[in-house]
């Protein structure tokens, strides 16, 4: 038997990225505004945390399982957070690690509600996503503000301005962080245990278990590594957001799930890679920031991402059956 | 054979109204092959997921290398040296066969998998054992066969000192089953000791050095194979001689006219250009190797999967033979076939549903008026078949969950008479089912057919095929390689048949 | 305990529902006897009650998808969408009133089918499916509003305020009756007819069923639209006891719906429903959230106490299913 070499274009990452540069263009040509550099910033900086989530849940659904508590658990650590630095003058550096430590945290326990007591995926975080939308909204009754106001040190993490700060003049730092963990986290799912186990919790479940693998362990983890990129989400969500109303969150997820599924993760499970989530999630933000470009109501973008989804899913499960 | 590796004694395991394990008695010596035998049911796999950890032990002791050891999960087990290769595969089909092998274990350099140590690893194991497979292959893209070669490679990587054998050989080629036992002399040699669990005779005469048979979760006796007879062991097996002689000549007289004709049916690797014909009345046996494309076939004639070609005939209410198109099971069941699973819970009937809801379930049309449910008719036809099968069921309001396999089938055969069903399919219509049982099953298959129904039996065991057909269709790895009447099959002449297309 | 499940009444009526109701009935009294006058007894059955009404048929329709093994989320964001859209229709567009009504469960039905479709024709896992829903609902309500909130008539709207009559008529409790009416219906198609065996047999093993010769995917379909259509109803009541819909809400009611449905014994595994439990699992869900509120505490409360309950309901189905096995 001999392998066959994948050609590159029946790679769908590759197809998406064409995908994405053939949308990119398509606004460009309608849309003049949509074409300057401050529209490529704009985006790219709300694309940061919907990336980080996206990061995070590609795991989960690896394993055929779901996190659906990621947007509103997003936004009930960066609330919290944000409390904590105007409220309780918490230094902010303390603040971004209680994001993390808060994600990592509801990370664990849905992580044990699925992976230890064996609640469906869909439900358990269901459950944690209204728990967490009712966190964020019981520490703050009134929209409030997020970690820092415009100009905090910690917005340069992800916008490095030089000189005057006109926009023309910041660079989207950010973006380098992202390559950097998407890289770092493609070598985590391809070359680790905890990768490699995550695959074969989604492939079979059983199997895995039989080869001695502590399965429950990983299964938790997985939802833990979810928990600390929503946790990292939080941190570049409040640091585009200046005001976050209690309560929101519900959907944000959405985004970032549709973003890896466009991305090439198996609907079942047992296959997907970081470097597709990163790609697919693109899909998503160009959706989100062209559609109003070219006139069309941003509430579109959410009817065109629930299409998207489903016809990036309908696409994985032909391809499963020609097989 | 040296010393004694592995004893265990008086060994007790009960499930919830099950007495699984009745103080049982086994040994393993460095050096031997030791085969294990009895019936399904018998007992063998699960004693062996006690040895490995799967299972705890209610009472008894396990003794190895001279000490007590008791393991709490196969990773246990594997570390202490006793590895078990499975009858049902167990890998993970999107991971690569180095990457399969290794699970669990996996060399590292600092944070990093060595894939490559692990490839070159697999490699050599691979080199020791003469098969080739690449190890960068996916599992999923390999034959069963090959996938079950990966799986023994596995088991000799983890250093093994004890490894069992649960079925390997029911899945392989006659070249591979060769090899397997090459590569099993091989580790004898080394003074490994090995559990071999099989239910072929002539397997056992060839590789093994010692029986142990058990029978009902019982312990049964040990022989030394050299010295005892494959009477001696089915003796055992068996407790009492229930198997009758094998059918002399078939039942089906002459005239009998064909019911059912498939041509040249195509659907996948595993069918490929099958024809046969069914005639009314008549048991005909589907023989082969597991993987030879049997249930694959009857799942296309049921049109429980999808078929690429071919042409099915069916014998209308004029007697007269109507081609039909099937694409779907509800095609195949309108006109009047029904097929009988060997897996009952999951393919045969739903087991948390009552023997009334299962027996009534493709036929509820006659059982609705308008979009109602007549459920004292439902009850009134279940409790006929209750009787008519002598279906032991405290009612007709049991789950099905509740009974036993023997039980459970007859549930299934109801639900198809109910529906008056002149063809049946009953792929391995015994497997799971205890041996009292069996013989009611095919008692109650030999009255289906003296009452016209025609039967589809597909089976691996030998002695049911050559008890029950009136002729035998042969497949060999999804091809048709022999179709013979009762009165000239022999055990030989079908095994031959059955590994013809191989090499 | 074992006498008592037993004994032929508890049996007839099932164990899990008499419990089901003395906690309601605790509940109550816990409630009054904690809150004294901050729980006046009639105002809040009353308030209880109008909750009941839509969270009811939100309960009842996720029943049958639940029973199929399935699930639905997407039924709260699509109730408000059908509620918004034909309002709006109504309000903006002049639209009768009984004609926007049969449009606002016509779209629930639609909502329902499309569901159904895609999980039963087109493989696509059903929380997936839900996911999409549940956006697309909330994006095409958005739109079709220009995110506007829609008020349907007050009582006192001489042309079109008879229609809050479905749920009380001169204080009169007609919901109630509609709600048990379509409850002991929807009990009736689970366990009575062809449909609802079929239902509740292929949610429990779709395959063997699938080779008894029985369309699978048409009834698993069917389940999703009359949970759609369940929807759509849900809707009109909302409305007839509110009047004000809100685009890009409604999330919290899904839990809230399968927490009733979960609570009343209807297994997420599939295949084992009940439609008298997911009635006192409503009633209990409700009286929950006017006990909240009567506490002084927030919508914040509401939705962690919900969303623990529904742990709590699943993990003690699914510890029993293992046991079972």
């Amino acid at each position: 038997m001999t392998r066959k070499k994948k050609s590159i274009l029946s790679d769908q990452r590759f197809i998406v990225l064409l995908v994405v540069i053939i949308l990119a263009g398509i606004f460009s040509i309608l849309s003049k505004e949509f074409r300057q550099y401050t529209t490529l910033l704009s985006m790219l900086d709300f694309s940061y945390y919907d990336l980080l989530m996206a990061i995070g849940v590609t795991f989960p659904l690896i394993t055929g399982g779901v996190d659906l508590s990621i947007g509103t658990g997003m936004v009930c650590y960066a609330l919290i957070a944000g409390t904590m630095v105007r409220s309780h003058g918490c230094p902010v550096l303390v603040a971004m690690l209680l994001c993390v430590v808060l994600g990592v945290l509801i990370g664990l326990l849905n992580g044990v509600l699925i992976g230890v007591m064996n609640l469906p995926p869909f439900l358990a975080t269901l459950c944690t996503c209204m728990i967490t939308r009712g966190l964020g909204s019981l520490y703050s009754a009134t929209p409030w503000p997020t970690l820092t106001q415009e100009g905090g040190w910690f917005h340069s993490i992800f916008k490095l301005t030089i000189g005057t700060g006109r926009s023309a003049d910041r660079y989207p730092l950010g973006f380098l962080w992202m390559i950097l963990l998407v890289l770092l986290m493609e070598f985590v799912l391809n070359h680790t245990k905890f990768g490699r186990y995550t695959i074969a919790i989604g492939s079979n479940k059983e199997a895995a278990a039989l080869s001695g693998i502590n399965v429950k362990f990983y299964h938790v983890m997985v939802y833990v590594v979810c928990g600390l990129f929503t946790g990292l989400a939080s941190i570049a969500y409040a640091a585009v957001t200046p005001t976050v109303q209690p309560g929101t969150g519900a959907g944000l997820e959405m985004d970032a799930i549709g973003g890896v599924f466009v991305g090439g993760v198996a609907a079942s499970g047992g296959y997907g890679s970081v470097l597709g989530t990163f790609v697919g999630i693109f899909v998503i933000m160009l959706l989100k920031t062209g559609l109003p470009y070219i006139g069309l109501q941003a509430n579109w973008q959410q009817i065109i991402t629930g299409i998207v989804l489903i016809v990036a899913v309908l696409i994985d499960i032909l391809k499963e059956k020609k097989r | 054979m040296g010393e004694v590796i592995l004893t265990m004694k008086d060994i007790d395991k009960s499930f919830p109204g099950v007495h699984a394990l009745d103080h049982v008695n086994f040994e393993v010596k460095r050096g031997e092959v030791h085969a294990l035998m009895g019936e399904n049911g018998a007992g063998k796999s699960t004693l062996m997921k006690v040895l490995t950890g799967i299972y705890q032990k209610d009472s008894g002791s396990i003794t190895y290398k001279g000490k007590e050891v008791a393991f709490h999960n196969t990773r246990e087990a594997q570390d202490a040296g006793i590895v078990i290769v499975h009858q049902e595969l167990n890998m993970v089909g999107d991971l690569t066969v180095a990457q399969n092998i290794f699970i669990g274990r996996e060399p590292r350099k600092g944070f990093r998998i060595d894939d490559k140590k692990m490839i070159e690893d697999s490699k050599k194991l691979f080199q020791d054992l003469h098969i080739e497979i690449d190890p960068r292959e996916k599992m999923n893209n390999l034959t069963v066969g090959k996938q079950q070669m990966c799986e023994i490679a596995k088991a000799i990587s983890h250093k093994a000192e004890v490894i069992i054998f649960d079925e390997p050989s029911a899945a392989l080629t006659e070249k591979e089953i060769a090899d397997l036992f090459e590569i099993i002399k091989d580790l004898r040699s080394k003074n490994l000791g090995i559990v071999y669990i099989s239910h072929r005779m002539d397997e056992i005469k060839v590789i093994t050095d010692r029986v142990t048979v058990m029978r009902d979760g019982g312990y049964v006796g040990t022989l030394i194979t050299a010295e005892s007879t494959k009477e001696d062991i089915i003796n055992m097996m068996v407790g009492r001689v229930i198997y009758e002689d094998p059918k002399q000549h078939s039942m089906v007289p002459p005239n009998a006219p064909v019911v059912l004709k498939v041509e040249h049916l195509n659907a996948g690797k595993m069918v490929q250009d099958v024809s046969f014909e069914l005639r009314k009345g008549e048991i005909l046996g589907f023989s082969g190797l597991m993987g030879a494309g049997r249930t694959e076939t009857a799942r296309a004639l049921f049109g429980a999967d999808p078929k690429e070609s071919g042409k099915i005939s069916i014998m209308g209410k004029d007697g007269q033979l109507h081609e039909v198109t099937i694409n779907s099971p509800q095609d195949a069941v309108k006109y009047g076939i029904g097929y009988l699973s060997e897996d009952r819970r999951r393919y045969g009937c739903v087991v948390q549903k009552s023997v009334t809801e299962n027996t009534t379930l493709a036929t509820m049309e006659e059982f609705t008026s308008g979009l109602v449910i007549q459920k004292g008719k439902e009850k009134q036809v279940t409790e006929k078949y209750i009787q008519e099968l002598a279906t032991k069921t405290p009612s007709a309001d049991q789950l099905v969950v509740n009974l036993s396999g023997g039980n459970q089938q007859k549930v299934v055969i109801a639900k198809w008479l109910t529906r008056n069903s002149e063809i049946l399919i009953f792929d391995e219509p015994t497997r799971g089912i205890d041996v009292g049982a069996k013989n009611e099953i095919y008692k109650l298959m030999n009255r289906l057919a003296a009452e016209g129904k025609s039967i589809i039996m597909i089976s691996s065991e030998m002695t049911e095929v050559l008890r029950m057909s009136d002729r035998i269709i042969i497949m060999c790895e999804g091809k048709v390689t022999g179709d013979i009447d009762i009165s000239e099959a022999t055990q030989e002449s079908i095994m031959d048949k059955a590994t013809r297309n191989i090499n | 305990m074992e006498k008592l499940k037993q004994n032929p009444i508890v049996k007839k009526l099932g164990l899990n529902r008499i419990l089901l109701v003395c906690i309601l009935v605790l509940m109550f009294a816990a409630f009054k006897v904690v809150l004294g006058s901050k729980f006046p007894v009639m105002d809040s059955i009353r308030s209880t009650l109008n909750y009941v009404y839509f969270l009811g048929f939100l309960s009842l329709g996720v029943t049958f998808v639940i029973a199929t093994g399935g699930i639905d989320f997407s039924i709260g964001p699509v109730m408000f969408c059908c509620a918004l859209i034909s309002g709006y229709c109504m309000v903006s567009y002049g639209v009768p009133c009984p004609v926007a009504m049969i449009l606002c469960v016509l779209i629930g039905l639609a909502f329902g089918t499309f569901n159904g479709w895609m999980v039963s024709y087109m493989s696509v896992p059903p929380f997936i499916i839900s996911m999409a829903s549940m956006n697309i609902a909330k994006g095409i309500a958005s739109v079709f509003t220009k995110t506007q909130s829609v008020s349907w008539p007050q009582s006192s709207d001489p042309v079109n305020g008879w229609f809050r009559n479905i749920v009380s008529y001169n204080g009169f409790p007609v919901g109630l009756i509609i709600f048990l009416a379509v409850a002991v219906l929807c009990g009736f198609i689970l366990f009575n007819t062809k449909p609802g065996r079929y239902i509740l047999c292929l949610g429990s093993n779709s395959e063997a069923v699938r080779l008894s010769g029985v369309n699978t995917r048409k009834w698993r379909m069917l389940a999703y639209m009359i949970c759609g259509f369940l929807v759509g109803i849900a809707a009109l009541f909302f409305v007839a006891t509110y009047t004000t819909v809100q685009p890009g809400y409604g999330d919290q009611y899904n839990n809230e719906a399968i927490a009733g449905c979960v609570m009343g014994g209807t297994s997420m595994v599939g295949g084992l429903a009940s439609v008298g439990g997911t009635v006192i699992g409503v009633f209990i869900i409700s009286l929950l959230q006017q006990g909240i509120m009567a506490f002084g505490l927030g919508k914040g409360q509401q939705m962690i106490i919900t969303g623990i309950i529904v742990i709590v309901a699943v993990y003690v189905d699914v510890s029993a299913r293992r046991r079972k096995n």
